[in-house]
């Protein structure tokens, strides 16, 4: 073999073991992704509120306060507000919920049981028939609710997952500049300052970002809830749980043209089960009333504080969105346009960071 | 003549040490600090070691902090677009140099080749700002004392340029 030949089949081989390594790698992700996704989850969770406190634990530090306990006073109050307003909260919705269920099953389903029977006895002379298409649909209504106390069981076991998410935002927040220090440690010298600058870079600007949502998504609830409550004061209450509502629409807000409607649905929803006198009139605000709430979103609050160097395209925001949903449900669905912005920005900062340092 | 940049303004002796604790101490830069605040900065440095020839950074590369010899040398390189490299300087056990990127991210003047093999520690401008943020008391004593550095070489560059107009 001579010294070309040679080199080239070296080549080829390096090639060979790259590729199959890659795919080994991709392999080893796609077994992996579905025993470690809930925790991963649960991961990206902490680290977003790592981000969203770390600024107020800062403060508190500026002010003398030991870094740790400055997370614990933070930790406390965050958890206390949340409580607050749970509480506040989902009594209403259980109490709603338990009306209209109620109202539901004493009316409707006993009506619409009969209205069948008599239907089938008059029409086919068959009241066997009927029977037996009602006690079809009480099993597959049974069923559901069955699927129901599933689904809560589900949503036990999450929340009792959800209980580890301040222990990791603790150390998180307590000790990232220590995670970051280990991780640069292991980069190779040829690219320490560029990893080190990328990943400073990288974190500034995914700090901006998140922060800048929250609060967006905050302010868009607040304008949600003042507009909703307006509309109460109004129309005689037609949207019981405005609070709420205004939450799940600054929530829904983090998914950019998708939100807006995630946001105004349970708010019609509510309007049309209470059924006021003049529904067509309230339908009509409170479909103004977010259209406002978004135009005073896009043309003052979301350029002031939120970060446009994650800028996507309305498709891609639709193609990660249903990725999302796919691989993390309603979670994914929630976090898909940040974590594609984080990976934005990183791909972005490496790419700078390979222009401008000379690693030849 | 050598530039007033690449000059090591002042450390307090040679003492060979591996401990951070103490080569920080003997730095300039953290003379004004107590022993607690420089258990904060030993927190926050990075210590790296860099074999001889290999470089530390490149001329034109980003600024991004300021590295102290622990142990080694390191030479100071200025490279020509032609690819001709002459040395500016050479800097031993103590010596610290890179502070002006602790200010701002602009080009490195020169590259900074280790001569031997290094122990070195890394203080960055990210890590300075966060410090600079959290502490600002600690942060400020820094802040001046790199005040005083740079006005010391400022001094001393124009002493040159006098001497040279003189002449």
């Amino acid at each position: 073999m001579d010294n070309y030949s040679y080199r080239l089949y070296s080549q080829i081989l390096t090639l060979f073991w790259r590729v199959l390594l890659g795919l080994l790698g991709i392999a080893a992700v796609i077994v992996i992704f579905p025993y470690v996704k809930s925790i991963l989850v649960l991961f990206v969770i902490a680290l977003l509120l790592a981000v969203l406190l770390s600024p107020s634990v800062d403060f508190m530090e500026r002010r003398g306060i030991n870094r740790g306990l400055a997370i614990v006073i933070v930790m406390l109050l965050i958890i206390g507000i949340i409580a607050f307003t749970v509480s506040l909260i989902i009594p209403g919705i259980i109490g709603a919920v338990e009306s209209l269920s109620s109202k539901l099953q004493s009316d409707v389903i006993t009506d619409l049981n009969n209205n069948i029977e008599n239907f089938f006895a008059v029409n086919f002379n068959n009241a066997e028939l009927a029977r037996n298409i009602t006690s079809k649909m009480n099993e597959i209504g049974l069923k559901l609710l069955s699927n129901m106390a599933e689904f809560f069981k589900n949503v036990g076991s999450f929340l009792a997952s959800v209980a580890i998410v301040p222990f990791l935002t603790f150390f998180l927040i307590k000790d990232m500049r220590f995670f970051k220090r280990a991780l640069i440690a292991k980069i190779p010298n040829k690219y320490f300052e560029m990893s080190l600058n990328v990943l400073q870079k990288v974190g500034n600007q995914v700090s901006k970002y998140i922060q800048g949502q929250a609060l967006d998504a905050f302010i868009v609830g607040c304008l949600s809830v003042l507009g909703l409550f307006i509309i109460n004061l109004v129309f005689d209450n037609p949207v019981s749980q405005f609070v709420f509502i205004g939450m799940i629409a600054g929530v829904a807000n983090l998914i950019p043209y998708l939100g807006p409607i995630v946001g105004a649905v349970p708010a019609l929803l509510i309007a049309v089960i209470s059924n006021p006198p003049n529904l067509g009139v309230v339908l009509l605000w409170i479909i103004i009333t977010f259209i406002l709430v978004q135009v005073i979103d896009n043309s003052f609050v979301s350029p002031m504080v939120v970060s446009k160097s994650v800028d996507m395209h309305p498709l891609t925001v639709v193609i990660v969105v249903i990725i999302g949903g796919n691989l993390a449900g309603a979670v994914g669905m929630l976090f898909a346009v940040p974590v594609t912005g984080i990976i934005k920005v990183t791909i972005a900062e490496i790419v700078w960071g390979l222009k401008h340092y000379k690693l030849s | 003549m050598s530039s007033p940049i690449w000059e090591v303004v002042s450390f307090r002796g040679s003492k060979k040490s591996d401990d951070i604790f103490n080569a920080l101490k003997n730095v300039p830069l953290f003379e004004d600090l107590n022993p607690k605040e420089l258990k904060e900065i030993e927190k926050i440095i990075h210590r790296r070691e860099y074999k001889k020839g290999e470089p530390i950074f490149r001329m034109g590369d980003p600024g991004l902090g300021m590295y102290i010899i622990i142990r080694g040398a390191v030479n100071i390189v200025e490279e020509t677009e032609t690819g001709k490299s002459h040395i500016l300087a050479v800097l031993n056990d103590g010596a610290f140099f890179g502070d002006l990127a602790l200010l701002d991210e602009a080009p490195r003047s020169a590259s900074a080749i280790a001569d031997d093999n290094c122990d070195i520690l890394g203080f960055f401008r990210p890590d300075f700002l966060n410090l600079l943020y959290r502490r600002p008391e600690l942060g400020i004593k820094i802040l001046f004392a790199l005040a005083k550095i740079i006005g010391e070489r400022l001094r001393r560059t124009n002493e040159q340029l006098a001497k040279l107009e003189q002449k």
